[in-house]
């Protein structure tokens, strides 16, 4: 290969690796400008009752019999607070924005000592949750509606094995006590 | 939540006429009267001496197809009440989820105003009979693929309408979904 050639390439390649970085800056910028005040403000609300829920489940796991089936529950449900958290925390990174830290200790609303009181919890962490997404729901954005349906429908799902009972709306203010399809 | 100086954030449960995130209430969301606009099913005097209406707009067209699939599965449930869950143990919960269904129902139809002298009426649309098998656990296996497929085709659909609507669809998508372990779990033991 003849230098000139070789010089010819490396510049190809030099100004490839410059589009390349271009339009990586181009998609990052976009990104940003892709999501409105109201989606991060949606976003940050989420990220706030998935903190809430990874804080609370650490409890609900500590006040059920280690080797139950319950405990194993907690114990995924927790670690899906905890992976849910983290990717919110990275869409509002994306989105040029900065993720409101977690507050170092919680006032829990209810006090919990029993297995059944670790259940009441649980509910009540994925009935806040749920409403936080039917938040992403609200939003013009598709792939934010998308997941607000989604994880809506994954909170829903949990709460209902904690409460063995369904309820018609969930997600929706005032939903807490109401339950049909009990056991 | 915000934390306050002491970085104590509170989590109590919410008051029957909490905000939720979007800044929509509950009965705001639930009425679609004070802050939702209900939709129309042609919302303009003139159609009808120009002749042909319009096409109705796209979330009047899944608002309406909700209705049709809430009364079909309305329609199921009471099949296998009336049949192969009469007298079994799990016809209590397959009532408790019907009457959700009845719920849901019942705020879909808020949502779907018809004008005085609209041609298009809201009288229940001629759903086909649907079969139900005759054994319990079949039956029960025929609801969980229904619900999942209800479920599903809002997930989709809520995407393209309103803000107000599309929370109340995804709501009632993931009730939907819930049903699906209940009557998982009671075609288990039947």
């Amino acid at each position: 290969m003849s230098r000139a050639v070789a010089g010819r390439r490396a510049r190809a390649a030099r100004r490839q690796a410059r589009a390349a970085r271009r339009q990586a800056r181009a998609a990052r910028r976009q990104a940003r400008a892709a999501l409105s005040p109201q989606a991060v403000t949606a976003l940050q609300a989420a990220l706030a009752a998935e903190q809430a829920a990874s804080y609370g489940y650490g409890v609900v796991g500590a006040h059920l019999n280690a080797s139950s089936v319950q405990s194993r529950s907690a114990d995924a449900d927790w670690v899906a607070h905890q992976q849910a958290r983290d990717s919110l925390t990275a869409m509002i990174t994306t989105a040029g924005a900065a993720p409101v830290p977690a507050p170092v200790a919680y006032q829990l609303p209810v006090h919990v000592q029993t297995p059944a009181e670790a259940r009441s919890l649980a509910v009540i962490l994925e009935e806040k949750v749920a409403q936080a997404y039917l938040g992403l729901v609200a939003l013009p954005e598709h792939s934010l509606r998308a997941i607000g349906t989604r994880e809506l429908t994954a909170s829903a799902l949990r709460a209902a094995a904690w409460r063995h009972s369904t309820v018609a709306f969930p997600g929706l203010p005032g939903q807490g006590g109401k339950s049909a399809a009990g056991s | 939540m915000a934390a306050g100086p002491t970085r104590r954030a509170v989590l109590v449960a919410s008051a029957p006429e909490a905000v939720i995130a979007s800044g929509l209430t509950r009965r705001a969301v639930l009425t679609g009267a004070a802050t939702a606009v209900p939709v129309l099913i042609s919302g303009c005097r003139g159609v009808e001496v120009l002749g042909t209406p319009p096409p109705p707009a796209p979330d009047v067209r899944l608002l309406r197809a909700t209705i049709v699939a809430e009364q079909q599965l309305i329609s199921r449930y009471h099949a296998v009440l009336a049949g192969p869950a009469k007298d079994a143990a799990a016809a209590q919960r397959l009532a408790a989820l019907l009457t959700e269904h009845e719920q849901h129902l019942a705020q879909l139809r808020k949502r779907l105003v018809v004008p005085a002298g609209s041609a298009q009426s809201l009288a229940p649309a001629a759903t086909p009979a649907v079969r139900t098998p005759p054994d319990l656990a079949g039956a029960l296996a025929t609801l969980s693929a229904a619900e999942q497929a209800a479920a599903q085709r809002l997930a989709t659909g809520l995407l393209t309408v309103p803000p107000s609507l599309a929370q109340l669809l995804a709501s009632i998508s993931a009730s939907e979904a819930t049903h699906v372990p209940v009557l998982d779990q009671l075609r288990r033991t039947a």
